[in-house]
């Protein structure tokens, strides 16, 4: 009796698996021919989903229509990474045409369960691909690898006084990681000196802020690190009332508060990884033929109101080319 | 479908191995051993770099299981001979290991598909050559689980397994045996950790990569597995405890899973596997209850 009880209890979970899956396979053989897309992401995050947003921009560009040539199914893991290996596999399961990945491990995780039925992967949101592994096989997509020349040039330009940037990263994120390197490298060409500190989780940021202040760096300037992107609002109430300008990586933080960015659109990313994807889909070419991309032009975005609070004078030559974010 | 439900179990097995280590640390020994978050990644940081330098895949295993039992070891000296309390001292190993695992692994370190893992490897391939990759990542990881099993129910049986348990129960008992309950605590934190950081290691051969972050809330999943296998068999005596942690592990994954596929917001995923559980979880003592008075 017992046994059967327990048996009807795993049974019931094993159904409930199978039943809901099933619905996914049966979507494959209506007749026509749609690519199953498999859309995995690492969070909510607002950068992560103007890439996934770009991404369908970019295959309606290439002429897929949704619901027509092609269904997605868009998972997100919520930062878990056993959650998006799990997402990596149910892709796999349901024999997808495609996995996108969105940011590193969820690629990562994708690219593992694709090894077996070998499925194109197309990443994008990725630093360095190279680094993470993502170079070989078939995989390919676009890096969001900073602008940080323009950076420096940027805010040289918007603060000629300034002598040091303070940086706070995480140490175990690879992007963050490579960033500073460059940032270090390149510094002394623009006569800043860089004042780096590495936290290993979120709660550690607001006193890494506390000591770079102390440390009197002249401004801030934020890599894509998720950890202190994802407080960017606590930082800059405590830089405002210090009255040290941070400059963003990218729109959104620009929307929310930095002074400005010389930053990539996530969403013009997310553009050119549809159309490569579109390439694959369409058997055009394979993730072999095409080298993952970099996306060589740049927003400058600045914010208006933030940067009066802290009276700074913008010249020209940036407001002639600079996108407005402040509302 | 078939081939969801191989990678969910797949899943399960795998990560019941850490499931074996809370078993141990929480409901043998009574110790709340959160270690765990950083014993994982750190059996995972080391495959990595043994894989990314050419080492034989099948050696990675016994050096996890080395790495977690110093690990474990670290947090039963601290315990028992510092006299730190044992939840911090817990947290002390755990916080080391966070820098420790990036001071091996240099940062999150991936492997490349050309580099062979214990499920592709020559001795692997001679066997289950003609199945596919999913099959072969279900037996190997199934083979490994059952000995691991075998072994701990064989230990736990031995003089040294019953003093295990007994610090547990009555560490009074152990003492008056003449016994040292702290160096029995240090070996129970020991095999623990071991086997915590052998899940760490098969998760990098069948993940193909090292993170710094994939330690975190593996505890807690552990007690869930652990909690929702023993309630599920808590009335078949003859279901051995560490029989019941690893189908807890399968049923906690197949939750995920079913989660995943209900297709819900990433934000209400958690709170789907909550109620899982908990149906789960009352499902087993209600019928349960409904046997009995039958």
């Amino acid at each position: 009796m017992k046994k059967r009880m327990i048996a009807r209890v795993m049974a019931g979970i094993m159904a409930a698996t199978m039943m809901v899956t099933g619905v996914g396979c049966g979507k494959k053989n209506d007749g026509s021919r749609k690519y199953q897309i498999g859309i995995s992401q690492y969070g909510e995050h607002g950068s992560l989903d103007n890439c996934r947003e770009g991404f369908l921009a970019g295959l309606e560009k290439a002429g897929l229509k949704k619901g027509v040539d092609y269904e997605v199914d868009y998972q997100n893991a919520g930062f878990d990474d056993a959650i998006a290996t799990q997402i990596g596999q149910s892709f796999s399961a349901n024999d997808v045409d495609m996995m996108v990945a969105i940011a590193t491990p969820s690629a990562t995780a994708c690219y593992a369960a694709a090894e077996d039925k070998d499925i194109p992967v197309v990443f994008t949101a990725i630093t360095d691909p190279k680094a993470a592994g993502l170079t070989d096989g078939n995989v390919t997509g676009t890096s969001d690898k900073l602008p940080v020349e323009a950076q420096m040039d940027l805010i040289r330009k918007m603060q000629p006084e300034a002598e040091k940037i303070g940086i706070i990263y995480t140490t175990s994120e690879q992007n963050s990681v490579s960033a500073i390197a460059e940032y270090k490298e390149k510094a002394g060409d623009y006569g800043f000196t860089i004042a780096a500190i590495g936290v290993t989780q979120q709660s550690e940021v607001t006193q890494a802020v506390d000591t770079l202040l102390s440390e009197q760096v002249d401004c801030f300037s934020n890599l894509t690190d998720n950890n202190v992107v994802g407080v960017l609002a606590s930082i800059l109430e405590k830089t405002n009332e210090a009255g040290v300008p941070v400059y963003g990586s990218e729109v959104e933080q620009v929307k929310l508060g930095c002074v400005a960015a010389a930053g990539i659109d996530y969403y013009q990313l997310g553009i050119q990884t549809g159309e490569m994807a579109a390439k694959i889909l369409k058997g055009e070419a394979s993730c072999d033929d095409i080298p993952y991309e970099t996306i060589s032009e740049y927003g400058i975005y600045i914010n208006s109101t933030a940067i009066s609070e802290l009276n700074i004078t913008v010249p020209a030559e940036i407001t002639d080319k600079a996108i407005e974010t402040a509302e | 479908m078939i081939d969801l439900i191989i990678s969910t179990v797949t899943q399960g097995l795998i990560y019941s191995l850490i499931s074996f280590g809370v078993y141990i640390t929480y409901t043998i020994l009574d110790f709340p051993d959160l270690s765990v978050d950083g014993s994982f990644p750190l059996g995972a940081a080391v495959t990595a770099v043994l894989l990314t330098k050419g080492v034989n895949p099948f050696l990675t295993l016994p050096i996890a299981l080395g790495c977690g039992a110093l690990a474990g070891l670290c947090t039963g000296f601290i315990h028992v001979k510092l006299h730190v309390r044992d939840l911090l001292s817990a947290i002390i190993t755990m916080t080391a290991l966070f820098s420790i695992n990036l001071q091996i692994a240099g940062s999150n370190l991936p492997v490349g598909r050309a580099t062979d893992t214990i499920f592709t490897a020559a001795p692997t391939m001679a066997v289950l050559g003609s199945l596919s990759l999913l099959m072969r990542k279900l037996i190997v990881s199934l083979i490994i689980i059952v000995i691991v099993k075998i072994v701990l129910d064989l230990y736990l049986k031995t003089k040294s397994g019953l003093l295990l348990r007994a610090v547990g129960d009555n560490r009074t008992l152990v003492t008056s045996l003449g016994r040292n309950a702290g160096n029995v605590k240090i070996r129970g934190l020991a095999i623990a950790n071991a086997l915590v950081a052998l899940s760490g290691c098969i998760v990098c051969h069948e993940q193909r990569s090292f993170s710094a972050t994939m330690g975190t809330g593996q505890v807690v999943f552990a007690l869930a597995t652990v909690i929702i296998g023993i309630s599920l068999f808590k009335r078949l005596s003859f279901v051995k405890g560490t029989t019941a942690v690893v189908a807890g592990s399968v049923v906690y994954k197949a939750c995920i899973q079913v989660a995943i596929h209900i297709g819900l917001p990433a934000n209400l995923l958690k709170l789907v596997t909550a109620v899982l559980f908990l149906l789960v979880l009352v499902l087993s003592n209600h019928k349960g209850e409904e046997i009995i008075r039958a």
